[in-house]
């Protein structure tokens, strides 16, 4: 395909997208809901059986940049037609806080290989830094979100030693007790709010709290858009940079590491550095993103970190595909929005989850969309 | 001053001596083929000159430097490359990756280099990627087009070619080959051989040692011989002297009474 | 403290320490044939205990009168032959297709299959979402030594255990079956070789460490005199934990391991400077640090790595 054509599908692609995603959420009737999913679902195959598919995912990944900026865009569109309707902006700010700390958890699990199964519990540590933060009154808000990240790095600079010296089941054990251990000392300790939780002030920046109804001018909007315009710009920030992590030196090294740590060392990639970069930088994405999520949820309780969210986090990778970042962010959004838009299937939600991964697992290992072959030397770079 | 020189090398693993007071010295320049029966300790006496396992006793000079208890990593920067008998290439990576896996040593890896002003950094890719070019193209002509391609695509040939190409990347002094030929065919092996003996890097030649069993390579490319078995050090010499060696004969057919 | 207080305690520890080694026992027999960590074992557990509640409801509601001493061999055997079935289909039918697959799909796919079987009962057991009290099976019986309070469902539950344990020991060391089983441990492609029936061995295996994961489960409900749907997530990461510090694969060491789990909650729980609450969080920061300082438990794992 010449380079203009893939441009046209890009944005064809892009505006199909948009169009798609404002009707499921505006749908109500779970009879329409359900058939326009398997509607959807239906057209997705023929596209697949017919090639079309990867022609599509070809085209974007050439123009990936392009691509970037009008997903971007088409989400500012998604926000200002949903600009006063407090469920789906709620929704949408989930999706993204959910996506960076997946984006987290890519760069530790999908990138480097270092496992995690305590994701939720560092989300929960920048949540409640956060909170009790803002809460005492000792920092602005802008502050606590930043220290959210900075505590739950903090943590698991605990938890390195056991990790690095780790690997396979036992790491998986260690991060598991730690998951659990958090979530029974939140439920214990008194001066967390024990098993009731805690309330979070609103966020706010330069001065405009974020906790109260939009009017700019004529246009009027839920305070959830200052929130998910906010969050936004910052998933933005953090998609561009673990992207081009992904497509460097650094890049390349994690991947060594994940793939073979003896030879890797015999190459001279320092295996204990990569493991803690990794390990933290996916950390403070996580406790960054917790803060945001409870400055939006105004209020958090150990229920909202357990382990089986820990386990939430990481089907979204797989099911997405480890190590794609494109993927974190489309299967995290189905992962959110389907259980919420078929009231019936809420109830059966974990049961359905997983056994959707796990079906997966069995069927198709390498997730929805697989990674790509890294190529560093493309000139297209987010 | 030798490049490298081991004296009295011990590697135990419990009761069993893997190395036995083994005495190795490579000048400059040297081509040593490291022969002996399965199980003679040649590819534990990789292991242990690149640090993967540390040596119970004995002492490793390279360069004038003592390697002897250094991780693999600073073993690779004081100029050690391998390859491996297993091949250990990262299958999902590119072959340019898997090159440039042998040079991280050289590499600037900072996050603000690689992650915030990426113009230096495309710069340094793009210089890189034609040197990766030229070196594969100097090593077999038709491998520089896959550059971009992943190395699970390649056949068995072409993994060893970029196997080696990945220890030569990096510039390394010495370059330890173990069993470069192992699943290959004896043309494949034959090739491949003709192509690293025809290969002029960028004018630095490493000294090498090469495990084989395959004998006429050794035959062709090798400078001096040393046989090992149980460890220990059964004789040394050139081709020939090794091969008419009894104690050799021995060795590898057993004890024969004539 | 004072000795009366301290029996109490070795005496609730020696019941936990049983529970958890039952369970760890599954751990360390599914590592051993298959080399997988069954994230899955702690949820069987608790299947295993409701199976015996629905079996005893049941009971009550169709015969009323039934005698006690046969309302509770019925519960048990109930409870051992369904989670023994779904042992033997669930690896049938899913973990042994797990085996080529990267370690951490087996993670998760098993840990997946956890909640799936947690969901489960939460959705489909009758009011499943909440606790259910669990039946007296055992005489309400104690008697009091010293000052000492022994109850008498500890006792049996506790003989029941180390029968159990005991009986494990046999099969696994004194019959041929049990030499089956080693054999595929250390070598599976080996044993095959020489005319072992891999598949069989390994539903076998499955079979038996659900079975004992039963048992854990209905110890579980009589001692607590409580179960819920989500028993099993603390269960399993305190069997897999046991396993772990007694060494994967050694069943011996999984007994041990579940011993000095239990050694470490109950220290957790009065020896410590803060609320006895706080004990799980004491006993998991515990493991954590035992793993810092042997990556590959107490008694280590066979490895090997060529390179």
């Amino acid at each position: 395909m010449d380079r203009s054509r893939e441009i046209f599908v890009c944005l064809l692609s892009a505006m199909a997208l948009l169009v798609f995603s404002v009707v499921f959420l505006l749908a109500e009737d779970e009879t329409v809901i359900g058939s326009y999913m398997v509607g959807g679902a239906v057209l997705l195959w023929i596209m697949v059986r017919m090639g079309v598919y990867e022609k599509v995912i070809t085209a974007v990944s050439h123009h990936e940049r392009l691509w970037a900026s009008l997903v971007f865009i088409a989400a500012l569109i998604l926000l200002f037609f949903f600009r006063d309707n407090h469920y789906c902006l709620f929704l949408v700010g989930t999706i993204f806080c959910y996506t960076i700390a997946v984006l987290g958890l890519n760069v530790q699990l999908g990138y480097t290989g270092v496992i995690n199964f305590s994701a939720a519990s560092f989300f929960g540590v920048g949540g409640y830094t956060a909170g009790m933060l803002l809460n005492q009154g000792l920092v602005p808000p802008f502050a606590a979100f930043i220290l959210g990240g900075v505590m739950a790095g903090l943590v698991g600079c605990v938890l390195l030693l056991p990790v690095l010296r780790t690997s396979g089941h036992y790491s998986a054990l260690v991060t598991m007790a730690f998951a659990l251990l958090f979530n029974v000392f939140l439920e214990v300790n008194e001066s967390f709010g024990g098993p009731q939780g805690i309330a979070v002030p609103s966020f706010s920046l330069f001065g405009v709290d974020f906790g109260s109804d939009v009017e700019w001018g004529s246009i009027t909007g839920s305070f959830y858009l200052r929130y998910d315009l906010f969050i936004l710009v910052f998933l933005a920030i953090v998609f561009i940079m673990v992207r081009r992590v992904e497509r460097s030196w650094m890049g390349l090294a994690m991947d060594a590491v994940r793939l073979d740590e003896t030879a890797s060392a015999c190459f001279g990639i320092n295996i204990v550095r990569w493991k803690v970069t990794a390990f933290t930088m996916g950390n403070v994405l996580m406790g960054m993103a917790g803060a945001l999520y409870a400055m939006m949820l105004a209020y958090i309780s150990p229920a909202n970190f357990t382990f089986s969210d820990s386990l939430l986090f990481l089907s979204i990778l797989l099911l997405g595909g480890m190590g794609n970042c494109w993927g974190v962010l489309l299967a995290t959004s189905i992962m959110v929005v389907l259980p919420e838009k078929l009231q019936f299937i809420q109830e059966y939600r974990y049961l359905l989850y997983s056994l959707l991964v796990l079906l997966m697992i069995v069927y198709r290992p390498m997730g929805l969309l697989p990674r790509r072959t890294r190529v560093v030397t493309s000139e297209d770079v987010a | 001053m030798s490049l490298l020189s081991c004296t009295g090398l011990t590697m135990r693993f419990g009761g069993l001596a893997a190395l036995n007071k083994l005495d190795v010295h490579v000048e400059e320049g040297d081509v040593i083929g490291l022969v002996g029966p399965n199980g003679s300790g040649k590819t534990t006496f990789f292991n242990v000159l690149t640090g993967i396992y540390t040596p119970s006793e004995g002492r490793i000079v390279f360069d004038g430097q003592d390697i002897t208890a250094k991780t693999p990593q600073e073993i690779c920067r004081a100029g050690i490359a391998r390859t491996f008998q297993r091949s250990r290439l990262c299958l999902e990576l590119t072959v340019f990756d898997n090159v440039m896996m042998g040079n991280s040593k050289n590499l600037n890896l900072g996050f603000w280099h690689n992650v915030i002003r990426r113009k230096a950094f495309f710069q340094e890719c793009r210089d890189d990627e034609a040197r990766i070019r030229l070196m594969l193209k100097a090593l077999n002509p038709t491998l520089a087009d896959k550059i971009r391609k992943p190395v699970g695509e390649l056949s068995m040939i072409d993994r060893r070619r970029v196997e080696i190409c990945r220890a030569l990347t990096g510039r390394p002094r010495l370059l330890l080959l173990d069993e470069p030929s192992a699943g290959m065919t004896q043309d494949e092996t034959r090739q491949l051989m003709d192509e690293l003996v025809a290969m002029e890097f960028e004018g630095n030649r490493p000294s090498i040692i090469l495990i084989e069993h395959e004998m006429s390579v050794i035959k062709r490319i090798s400078t001096r011989c040393i046989v090992l078995n149980f460890g220990r050090k059964l004789c040394e010499g050139s081709y020939d002297e090794v091969t008419s060696n009894p104690v050799v004969q021995q060795a590898y057919l057993g004890t024969e009474v004539v | 403290m004072d000795g009366v207080l301290l029996a109490q305690f070795i005496m609730n520890g020696l019941m936990l320490g049983m529970m958890y080694a039952l369970v760890a026992v599954g751990f360390t027999l599914f590592f051993g044939v298959l080399d997988i960590i069954v994230f899955s074992h702690g949820d069987t557990v608790m299947v295993g205990a409701f199976a015996g509640l629905g079996t005893y409801v049941w009971l009550q509601s169709v015969y009323p009168d039934i005698d006690t001493v046969w309302v509770c061999l019925w519960v048990v055997l109930a409870s051992l032959l369904a989670v023994c079935l779904l042992g033997v289909v669930l690896a049938r039918g899913l973990i042994m297709r797990l085996r080529s697959s990267p370690p951490l799909n087996t993670l998760l796919a098993t840990m997946m299959l956890g909640t799936v079987l947690r969901e489960a009962i939460r959705l489909f057991y009758p009011d499943g979402s909440n606790p259910q009290p669990f039946p007296k099976l055992l005489p309400d019986t104690s008697w009091v030594l010293g000052g000492v309070t022994v109850r008498l469902d500890s006792v049996l539950l506790f003989v029941g255990g180390l029968l159990l344990i005991g009986g494990i020991h046999l099969l696994i060391n004194k019959t041929k079956l049990g030499m089956a089983v080693r054999a595929v441990a250390q070598d599976s492609e080996a044993a095959q070789l020489m005319g072992v029936n891999f598949s069989f061995i390994v539903l076998l295996t499955f079979a038996l460490g659900s079975g004992v994961a039963a048992f854990a489960g209905l110890m579980n409900g009589i001692y607590y005199n409580e179960i819920n749907f989500s028993m099993g997530v603390l269960l399993g990461a305190i069997g897999f934990s046991a396993a772990v510090i007694g060494g994967l694969g050694n069943i011996y060491g999984a007994i041990i391991g579940g011993f000095v789990f239990a050694f470490l909650q109950t220290i957790g729980a009065v020896a410590l400077p803060f609320s006895s609450a706080y004990k799980d969080v004491f006993a998991f920061a515990v493991v954590i640090v035992l793993m810092a300082i042997r990556p590959t438990g107490f008694l280590a794992e066979r490895s090997s790595q060529r390179v």
